[in-house]
């Protein structure tokens, strides 16, 4: 597909999603509004933590409010664009909607995505915009155009990494109807890669490095910044990461397409 | 060209046990159950054809034409539509396919007619000049007008069913597959649709592919009918042959107030006609009666019922698919033996 055509689609979809939740004003403003108590309430539990003990496993105050809003910030565009996922494993393959996705000559996982655009999110990426920003000031961390660079590759590899886990586990449901509850369960791990991974034990580091890379969407990236990790390991295996799951989800993606049963008419 | 061959559709499905117990049983142990909604079905249809293709609820309709348009993968056998085969190819297929659903929309629930055909332009990439000529003219053929400018949650099925048909053809398929065009549809509306249809065909020479469970539906649309049941074909051919067959046999359902005066009742002698112009089915204190209408009027048969017991209600309809289903297997025309 050519660029422009995706931009073209992608807008109209898109567009189209925007003015139905318009129309609905009211869960518009309470899920945006709903989202950002959720972040506060993650940033005034930090600030407990910290006005009790100085700094956990050697990390300052800053450095972990650093991970903490690098972390929202991957999480939040995957929520942005990819949030249709949720639908999928849930309601579009047992209710038989996906018929229409194969009907159409796009691409389906394209379709789906496109389909929906949730400002929600915002909520996420402005809280973890304004954590960085404030972090970033407090650690005088300089930034040279190499890690500018670096930070948006590894958010782009981070926002990958959260979509293919999340394609992964909603791909579940043409197998078996509803995978929303595994789905969510596996999301939940997401929330352990808000702070450092070492203060955990050695099976939940396994987990979020190696099989729920949660890791590498926030923490281990993050680190490198705080100077607490060289960058091959921290940037390179984010970006090794990203392409290995979104390979292996799309993967598992197109074997569910050709379970899927749609539903009798 | 739409080939076919011994092309087998197998659902698996897990057998439960009723209630909770089953429920938490079924958890430890499952009982696999396969289902065959499709079973080595073959057909061929050449293009600008416009074929019925016929069967009850459940008989594997469906089933078919979503292994025809790309939504299901075969379990075996082939199926190429001119050329591509649906699965491994969606999107060269898509372009070359419209499909309607009658129980389902492919439009945009909360959006104006006229802004989901815009989208469709452009998923299609249907230049503004044949977008324009196709709308016209569908415009006429549906009567699109009064309702272009409502979302399309607010139509009644009848305009939903026109404009599901008109945005089915924005690209202009070569091939349309319509599944229950004309289901829930009233009298009125269902002849505008199928008009509609058959002015398509004519126009574009369109291939066209319709399933229904109404034999009355297609009488006039198509040459060709291929009936299915339980995922089987039992007849490929000409509408006429099964018209000149069943279509002059009726069927009178009488409810009686008691099955004893129906005792000893023998229309067949009474009326003195052989099993072939009339049959007669006892279920419950009622009796089915398969007549030939050119030979048998409704009213000797109700008088000769009447002479011998009460009659509390009396229902006449025309021929179900299911009889005629029925009556290809017991073999009573020969029909079942072109196969």
């Amino acid at each position: 597909m050519k660029i422009q055509r995706f931009f073209k689609i992608y807008s109209i979809f898109t567009s189209q999603y925007l003015k139905r939740i318009m129309e609905y004003r009211f869960d518009f403003i309470t899920g945006l509004i709903g989202f950002f108590f959720i972040q506060i309430i993650g940033i005034l539990f930090i600030q407990v933590v910290f006005e009790q003990i100085p700094d956990i496993n050697g990390w300052s105050y800053y450095e972990i409010l650093f991970i903490y809003g690098f972390a929202q910030i991957p999480r939040g565009l995957d929520h942005l664009l990819t949030d249709n996922l949720w639908f999928l494993s849930f309601n579009i393959v047992v209710k038989g909607e996906f018929d229409r996705y194969l009907l159409r000559p796009i691409n389906p996982l394209f379709q789906l995505l496109s389909e929906v655009f949730q400002p929600d999110a915002f909520g996420e990426l402005i809280v973890g915009i304004v954590l960085l920003s404030i972090s970033i000031v407090k650690l005088n961390i300089s930034f040279s155009i190499l890690n500018i660079f670096l930070l948006i590759i590894s958010i782009i590899a981070g926002t990958v990494i959260y979509a293919s886990i999340k394609l992964i586990f909603a791909s579940l449901s043409f197998w078996f109807k509803d995978s929303r509850s595994v789905m969510h369960m596996v999301y939940s791990v997401s929330d352990f890669a808000k702070y450092p991974v070492t203060i955990y034990g050695k099976v939940v580091q396994f987990i979020i490095c190696y099989i729920i890379p949660f890791g590498f969407t926030a923490f281990f990236p993050a680190a490198y910044f705080v100077n607490k990790l060289p960058v091959l390991f921290a940037i390179g295996g984010t970006v090794m990461m990203s392409l290995i799951f979104a390979c292996l989800s799309y993967w598992i993606w197109l074997q569910g397409i050709n379970k899927y049963e749609s539903a009798g008419s | 060209m739409i080939q076919v061959e011994n092309l087998n559709k197998t659902f698996k499905t897990y057998k439960r046990g009723t209630g909770l117990a089953g429920a938490i049983k079924g958890i430890f142990k499952r009982e696999i159950i396969e289902k065959h909604a499709v079973k080595n079905m073959n057909f061929t249809i050449q293009d600008g054809e416009m074929v019925g293709y016929i069967g009850a609820n459940g008989a594997g309709k469906s089933t078919t034409i979503k292994m025809m348009s790309g939504i299901l993968v075969p379990t075996s056998g082939k199926c190429e539509i001119n050329g591509v085969i649906p699965y491994l190819n969606r999107k060269e297929n898509a372009k070359q396919i419209g499909v309607v659903f009658g129980q389902r929309t492919q439009l945009w629930w909360d959006l104006p007619l006229v802004e989901s055909f815009g989208i469709l332009k452009e998923i299609y990439e249907v230049s503004d000049k044949d977008y324009k000529v196709r709308y016209e003219f569908m415009n006429d053929l549906l009567g699109l007008k009064d309702f272009i400018s409502s979302p399309v949650r607010t139509l009644s099925l009848g305009q939903r069913m026109r404009a599901d048909l008109a945005a089915s053809l924005i690209h202009n398929p070569k091939i349309l597959y319509l599944d229950e065009p004309t289901i829930g549809l009233d009298i009125m509306v269902k002849a505008s649709m199928l008009k509609g249809i058959r002015d398509i065909n004519n126009e574009f020479k369109t291939t066209v592919i319709l399933t229904t469970h109404d034999l009355q539906d297609i009488e006039e649309l198509c040459k060709r009918i291929i009936i299915i049941d339980q995922g089987e074909k039992i007849y490929d051919g000409s509408i006429k042959e099964i018209k000149n067959t069943y279509g002059y046999m009726k069927n009178i359902s009488v409810d009686l107030a008691s099955l004893d005066g129906a005792g000893g009742l023998d229309l067949n002698t009474v009326l003195q006609k052989n099993t072939t112009d009339l049959q007669v089915e006892i279920c419950g204190a009622s009796l089915s009666v398969s007549y030939n209408k050119n030979k048998i009027q409704s009213g000797d048969i109700l008088s000769a019922i009447i002479k011998h017991t009460p009659i509390l209600d009396v229902t006449i309809k025309e021929t179900a698919i299911e009889e005629i289903v029925k009556n290809i297997y017991s073999g009573k025309t020969g029909l079942g033996k072109q196969l």
